[in-house]
């Protein structure tokens, strides 16, 4: 159950809504979340970048007939047709890049398991893999191939320590509440609980706010 | 009397030096070589401590021996910690200038003082900060991220990270860069002269150091 | 902790006053004395990443390798001073990870609760202070995009002498205290603009 869910629940019309607009708020909304999470999230599953893809491409033919024409009328619809489009080409690249910070962070964490790889898209996960290769590589070829072989690894763990490193699910997020509910947060020496109403902005550990966001109970911010 | 894992500090210490400079320094071949080889030198002692047992070696029955071997164990752990971050530390900078655009084996070159000329400079004069190694990680990645790119084509992946705000800039040219393609046009970027463009068309130059935005 | 984190790291090589508890004949070199048995009850100072695990490994009587104190870093001259000022000792001179060590030997050592408690209070007023210089940098008129960020730590008198004495942790605190005062002062500037 996501927010589209219970908005849908209602309010009926929610349906009248244009998939464009629609996709054009998935995607704000999956941009603020990537950025605000210390974590890799979902690649959304919907098709969500196919289709924002192809109406770019769609946007950029535009512009491109549109060009020609030199009608003071048309070039004022061609400007904004413009910056809508850079605005566009803006969210998907910053959200691209979001990702790919966070995958070449922790990039054998995020292949370690079944789960972690599915939130990667295939290209991403085809990107991980090569560029984990080719780090790989890079070490043996400067020195880890002289290592005697129980020494070559790179993902030993054990000895209260391990080589894979992970990102910090602690560390602090705001959320806005998109319903009325209980907001347990856990603190250094006591946890706190609340209970929340909807549009309250709340800071709390990733880890205890990702259960709400998962609901669709609160958005990142 | 220097202890194990001492040089392979050194090392650290030149990739915390590393992260706050903006060029990278040259690479530390001999370090990593001394640190390597201390690595294999444990692992010989190692061997050797253990031989005599025959494989039925019991830490609770010599204490002595098994703290020897523990040092040994740890230390070798120790150098490659450094080892890996040092070189993790390098190829972080490098990526970030291949996102950049920079050419970055040519800048490479451009560090060899004595004039040996270009990207092939490394292998005669010795001076490239980059390691040979390094050289091939960054045509391997570059081609890594040209492919990763290529598959958003309209998005321009290593273009601005600034919220657009105007769609149409002034720009100084800081040093020439030939004639350009927009969507009006060609346009000749000679040194020290200005223009009003869009800022889509312009973004690699000016992350180039070509031109500079006004305003 | 992560792996491949150069303050991790660079944090696991300062040293611990260790005392050995057995006699080991092939360690003398850690006494520099190579050919000797490094004999028990010898004080030797070791890095973290080997006290830690040699203090942990012991025999089947409970008995480690090595017993371990705290570092000069945070020894009591240390912690007596933080208790009357946090904000007068350059923890920097102590260790340029004096947290991170902090952290590390807190972990190790869960008994220290009153030393834990002084730690945490040094943390958050001296967290406080650098907030307030973070955001009195380069607030003073000059444009926007002016400073670098790479050198304006210079601001006069006390405040430089504080600044100076920052562990990295906290360097990286005001930093980042520092650039985000700047972008929201940039952002306002940006909003009266438009």
């Amino acid at each position: 159950m996501d927010i589209d869910d219970i908005l849908r629940e209602v309010d009926p019309v929610f349906h009248a809504v244009p998939q464009e607009k629609r996709d054009l708020q998935d995607l704000t909304r999956a941009w603020v979340a990537e950025r605000c999470a210390p974590e890799l999230l979902h690649w959304p599953a919907d098709g969500l970048f196919e289709r924002v893809n192809d109406n770019i491409k769609r946007q950029i033919e535009k512009v491109e007939e549109m060009t020609g024409d030199m009608d003071p009328k048309t070039n004022f619809a061609l400007i904004v047709l413009q910056t809508e489009l850079e605005r566009f080409k803006y969210i998907v690249r910053s959200y691209l890049r979001a990702r790919i910070a966070k995958i070449d962070r922790h990039t054998l964490h995020y292949l370690s398991t079944d789960e972690l790889r599915s939130r990667l898209s295939e290209m991403e996960l085809a990107y991980a893999t090569r560029h984990q290769a080719l780090l790989h590589n890079h070490y043996l070829s400067s020195f880890l191939s002289s290592f005697p072989p129980q020494m070559q690894n790179l993902n030993d763990a054990g000895g209260n320590s391990t080589m894979i490193d992970t990102p910090d699910l602690e560390s602090a997020v705001f959320i806005r509440l998109l319903i009325d509910t209980v907001v347990e947060g856990r603190g250094v020496d006591a946890d706190g609980e609340m209970n929340g109403k909807v549009d309250d902005i709340v800071i709390l550990r990733w880890s205890d706010a990702k259960p709400l966001v998962d609901a669709g109970s609160a958005e990142l911010v | 009397m220097p202890l194990y894992g001492d040089l392979g500090n050194k090392l650290v210490q030149h990739a915390k030096r590393t992260q706050n400079l903006i060029h990278l320094p040259p690479y530390q071949a001999e370090l990593v070589r001394a640190v390597a080889r201390e690595v294999r030198d444990l692992d010989r002692d190692l061997k050797s401590i253990l031989e005599p047992f025959q494989g039925s070696f019991d830490p609770t029955a010599d204490q002595a021996t098994a703290c020897t071997l523990l040092v040994n164990h740890l230390s070798m752990r120790r150098n490659k910690r450094c080892l890996l971050a040092y070189h993790r530390t390098r190829a972080d900078k490098l990526e970030e200038l291949v996102w950049s655009g920079a050419d970055v084996l040519d800048l490479a070159g451009q560090q060899t003082a004595g004039g040996a000329n270009g990207v092939m400079g490394a292998n005669d004069g010795g001076a490239s900060s980059l390691s040979p190694q390094e050289e091939d990680y960054v045509r391997q990645y570059g081609d890594l991220l040209a492919a990763y790119k290529g598959q958003w084509t309209d998005i321009d992946l290593t273009g601005s990270l600034e919220p657009p705000r105007d769609l149409f800039i002034d720009v100084r040219v800081l040093k020439d860069a030939g004639e350009i393609q927009t969507e009006y046009g060609a346009i000749n970027l000679t040194r020290n002269s200005q223009f009003y463009v869009r800022q889509g068309d312009v973004e690699r130059l000016i992350s180039q150091g070509y031109l500079q935005k006004l305003g | 902790m992560s792996y491949y984190d150069i303050d991790a790291i660079l944090t696991d090589a300062e040293k611990l006053p260790c005392t050995f508890q057995i006699d080991v004949p092939d360690l003398g070199y850690l006494d520099n004395a190579p050919t000797q048995t490094l004999r028990a009850g010898a004080k030797v100072a070791l890095p973290l990443w080997l006290a830690e695990m040699l203090a942990v490994a012991n025999d089947d009587q409970g008995k480690s390798f090595v017993n371990f104190d705290l570092p000069r870093a945070l020894g009591n001259d240390v912690i007596q001073a933080l208790k009357a000022d946090p904000r007068a000792v350059p923890l920097r001179d102590q260790s340029a990870h004096f947290f991170g060590l902090a952290t590390r030997m807190m972990d190790l050592l869960a008994e220290e609760q009153e030393l834990g408690s002084v730690l945490r209070k040094t943390f958050v007023t001296r967290a406080t202070e650098i907030a307030l210089h973070a955001r009195k940098v380069g607030g003073g008129g000059k444009a926007a995009g002016g400073d670098d960020g790479a050198s304006n730590l210079g601001v006069g008198g006390a405040g430089e002498e504080f600044l100076r004495g920052l562990d990295e942790t906290e360097r990286k605190l005001f930093r980042k205290a520092h650039e985000g005062a700047k972008a929201a002062k940039e952002w306002m500037e940006n909003v009266k603009k438009h």
